[in-house]
């Protein structure tokens, strides 16, 4: 903590009128294990220091990962020297913040760093020997264990302090079965924030053998997904990818603001577009760093704010924007703790953590039993949206027709093409069984590829154009 | 830094590892990023970080110090770490050196280039001029010097630095444009003809309509053409022709293009990637990829090139190999030209979130982004919105009709990974798809 408040009080010394400091270290593990083989072994040791400062109503930016007090200067100089040269005609503010001291971290019951690379290795070999038990033809896969510590400290010239610690672990596999000239690829992503017990919550054998089967299904039983307007029972990851696509990137405040325009895009969602219609009035989908062991938790934000839950969507409406303090600021409104950063040496700006459709009470068989012809989309594989977030596509995976309320045959390649408005709008039913996937993030230049966990329950979507 | 390469090298044979590689980064980038036609943030970079590749019994580990003054004690952690791995059969050792590396330096003034706020105005100017209302964008002056040292005698030392700006210029949300300016001289980077490129876009992308399903022949500007060879590029890798990520697998010698497409990758040659060598040590050079349509090659390293009864093509990077620059081999025709031959087609500008439903098969949609036009008789009918392209990266590479004559470099964000050195493109029979209503 010296360190972060000798840069906090350096820059304020040399003229900023706000600073802030970030050191991280992180201690990054990934196993890589392609057609059985471990591939390679990525050990990261990562540690340094950024620097933003606010001059002349700018900011600036510096990152260093030598911890000398003369590198740190250094780094302050050029941060309130580029500062100064980007001569803005408007003078960027910050919202206000309390300063707040904080010492928080995620339990772990066995630490990653306890965990012997034997055994990380054994865990994702074994899943492999029990995928290659099925005999299926498959002509590759891949899985990339991956374990992270982030140990955090935070200084602000406002007076905050904050410490933090977030252990990390995540699976993603990616498996090609054939068919003769058929091909099925999917890929799936699990996170958890927490410890080695993590791995014990996925029942991954299970997991990846019962993808492995259903992608065999659809190989040899998949038929051509029916055409036009009908019913879409869409399963967690589906529900999960559009909340986060098409509710939680529209919703944040810099692209709403023009701020990632070049690269990320913009919104559909006007800045003055707080309870604008684009759902029906049973969608809820939040964003909430704060749920537990989902691997985009968090207490503070990488600005020191305190998190907690947003409402985006609302019975259909937007409700809230996601902020940092500066967003904030332009929109005259408070931070609701947004801000994060993917490592040391990158700005903090707006980010979802955890995004998901708030559950309701239906059963999955209750909606299905409802359908009276229609398809069944467990998951995706190809998905797409466009940079003001209103076109979205989302190609099926797992897939089954529905017919008077009962699953049928696989379908293969099921596309739902819809805008945001059209595919909200659709829901009559939410489901119960809230579940989430882990993705990678990606925003900003140089781009942050951020742990983000994407979520929901089943939903049906009712009379909507598939193909 | 030269020697701190050499000492990581040193400690890990003394440890017992058969290979081991250090590249030793020095970093001074700098950035200003802009929004809403002013600056938003400027980055600066202070760091020096080892990228280091041990290998232990065939045990493969890889790793990134940051703090190197305590490399002896990182080694000796990555070589415990790499007796417990596993071996793996498939590792088949790295390049013999020593290697002669090219004597190539950076231009001076870019080395020294210390502000780059003029160049974002100018940029900006351009674009405004045009009649665009909002800009943004990046700057960036990449500079980092690498210091590298292989276990098989490979030495190296390689100052790289390059200009590089990105600007989108909107007249609104739904009409916008997009230009780049790359250059690794100072006298050849023009922010303000990108900036132009962006605003006359955008002002031609005024008022679009909802586009419409259907096949279309279709002109590529250089930006998003530069997108799909860097998808065709990526996909080259032996890595991903092994994962399962590729649909060029078993196909060399193969026809994966129509005859107007030449595809190299070159590492050597001048762009704002260009390198001496790759993670290996051995110096970059032309690899030609695909000649006249016929497949001839993945991009290897040492190990992928075993596995695969080829040579290397010095495409190695710490673990897998990969692109450097892709060249496409330019046309003979002018852009007028290209134009001319579209009698009910579109005019497609940039594009992004490129995404697989089977990257075994090449299957594909991506979404354009800033001016769709309609073309008709050549030229510009109306503009859309609201578009994807849903097709095969096979089906589009053998559908390449005709190439521009001028190639240019392009870069952006993702979608074009590394500088993709390409000309405009007219491929036809290109499927488009629209949001159900």
């Amino acid at each position: 903590m010296d360190l972060v408040g000798f840069a906090v009080d350096y820059a304020r010394s040399k003229g900023a009128t706000y600073a802030e400091a970030r050191l991280e270290r992180q201690e990054p593990e990934n196993f890589i294990l392609k057609n059985g083989v471990l591939d390679a072994l990525y050990v990261g040791h990562d540690a340094g220091i950024g620097v933003r400062v606010l001059a002349n109503g700018a900011l600036g930016f510096a990152a260093t990962n030598s911890f000398a007090k003369s590198d740190i200067r250094a780094i302050v100089d050029d941060a309130i020297k580029i500062a100064k040269a980007s001569r803005r005609k408007s003078k960027i503010t910050f919202a206000q913040e309390d300063a707040i001291t904080m010492n928080w971290s995620v339990p772990e019951e066995r630490k990653l760093s306890d965990v012997p690379v034997e055994e990380k290795i054994e865990e994702i070999q074994s899943v492999d020997r029990d995928l290659m038990g099925l005999k299926y033809k498959i002509a590759a896969r891949y899985f990339n264990l991956s374990d992270n510590r982030i140990d955090k400290y935070f200084a602000n010239s406002e007076g905050s302090r904050i410490h933090s610690f977030s252990p990390r672990l995540r699976v993603f596999y990616f498996l090609t079965l054939l068919d003769g000239s058929n091909v099925e690829q999917t890929s799936r992503n699990y996170g958890w924030s927490g410890g080695w017990e993590g791995i014990r919550t996925w029942d991954l054998s299970k997991r990846v053998l019962e993808e492995a089967r259903s992608m065999r299904r659809s190989l040899t039983e998949g038929k051509k997904s029916p055409e036009g307007k009908m019913d879409l029972v869409a399963g967690p990851q589906v529900a999960g990818i559009a909340s986060h696509e098409s509710c939680g990137h529209p919703t944040e405040a810099d692209r709403v603001l023009g701020r990632e325009a070049s690269q990320a895009g913009k919104s559909f969602i006007p800045p003055e577009g707080v309870g604008m219609k684009v759902g029906s009035e049973i969608v809820t989908v939040v964003d909430d760093p704060l749920v537990e062991h989902a691997i985009a938790y968090y207490q503070t934000d990488d600005e020191g704010v305190k998190a907690r839950r947003r409402y985006l969507y609302k019975e259909g409406r937007v409700t809230e924007f996601l902020h940092n303090r500066e967003t904030a600021a332009a929109l005259r409104t408070r931070s609701n703790g947004a801000a994060r950063a993917v490592n040391y040496n990158v700005e903090a700006i707006v980010r979802m953590a955890n995004t998901f459709v708030e559950p309701k009470d239906h059963s999955v068989e209750e909606m299905i039993e409802g359908v009276k012809f229609g398809v069944y989309m467990k998951s995706f594989m190809e998905w797409n949206i466009d940079d003001k977030r209103y076109n979205a596509k989302y190609a099926g995976r797992e897939a089954y027709l529905i017919e008077n309320g009962e699953v049928k045959h696989p379908v293969r390649n099921t596309i739902v093409e819809l805008t945001t408005p059209t595919f909200w709008s659709a829901v009559d039913a939410v489901g119960k069984d809230l579940d989430f996937e882990a993705g990678f993030c990606g925003k900003s230049d140089p781009g942050q590829a951020l742990d983000a966990s994407l979520g929901g329950p089943t939903i049906r979507l009712r009379n909507v154009h598939l193909r | 830094m030269e020697d701190i390469a050499a000492r990581i090298v040193q400690k890990a044979t003394d440890l017992g590892c058969q290979d081991a590689v250090a590249d030793v980064v020095v970093n001074r980038s700098y950035q200003i990023r802009f929004a809403r036609n002013e600056a938003v943030i400027s980055n600066r970079w202070r760091e020096s970080t080892a990228s280091v590749f041990v290998v232990h019994d065939k045990r493969v580990v890889a790793s990134d110090i940051k703090d190197l003054s305590k490399t002896d004690e990182a080694v000796e952690r990555l070589v415990k770490i790499a007796k417990a791995s596993q071996r793996n059969p498939d590792y088949a050792g790295i390049a013999k050196g020593p290697f002669r590396h090219a004597r190539t330096r950076p231009d001076p003034r870019v080395v020294s280039l210390a502000e780059g706020g003029k160049y974002v105005e100018a940029a900006i100017g351009g674009a405004l001029d045009e009649g665009a209302k909002e800009c943004a964008g990046s700057f960036w002056k990449y500079q980092d010097e690498h210091f590298l040292a292989t276990s098989n005698g490979a030495e190296g030392h390689d100052l790289r630095a390059g200009l590089y700006l990105s600007i989108r210029a909107l007249v609104s949300l739904e009409s916008s444009g997009h230009g780049i300016a790359c250059a690794t001289k100072l006298s050849e980077f023009h922010p303000e003809k990108a900036g132009h490129k962006a605003g006359r876009i955008s002002a031609l992308a005024r008022d679009p309509k909802p586009g419409k399903a259907g096949r279309y022949t279709v002109v590529f500007d250089p930006l998003i053409f530069g997108s799909i060879t860097d998808q065709a590029a990526g996909r080259l890798s032996a890595w991903a022709v092994s994962a399962g990520l590729s649909p060029f697998g078993k196909k060399v010698g193969k026809r994966v293009a129509s005859n107007q497409l030449t595809l190299y990758d070159d590492g050597s040659a001048e762009s704002i990637a260009r390198k001496r060598f790759d993670a290996e040590g051995i110096p970059t050079r032309r690899n030609l990829l695909i000649n006249k349509g016929i497949l001839k090659t993945y991009l290897h390293n040492t190990s992928t090139a075993k596995k695969f009864k080829a040579r290397t093509t010095g495409n190695a990077g710490l673990i897998y190999p990969d692109a450097h620059a892709v060249f496409v081999k330019p046309g003979d025709r002018s852009r007028d030209e290209i134009f001319s031959e579209v009698k009910d087609g579109l005019w497609l500008t940039n594009t992004w979130y490129t995404r697989y439903q089977s990257y075994m098969t090449g299957d594909l949609s991506t979404i354009p982004r800033d001016g769709i036009f309609h073309i008709r008789k050549g030229e510009v009918a109306e503009t859309w919105k609201d578009i994807r392209v849903t097709d095969n990266l096979l089906h589009l590479l053998q559908n390449i009709v005709a190439l521009g004559d001028s190639p240019e470099q392009m870069m952006w964000w993702g979608e074009v990974s590394v500088p993709n050195f390409v000309p405009y493109a007219l491929i036809k029979d290109v499927g488009i798809t629209t949001s159900a209503k």
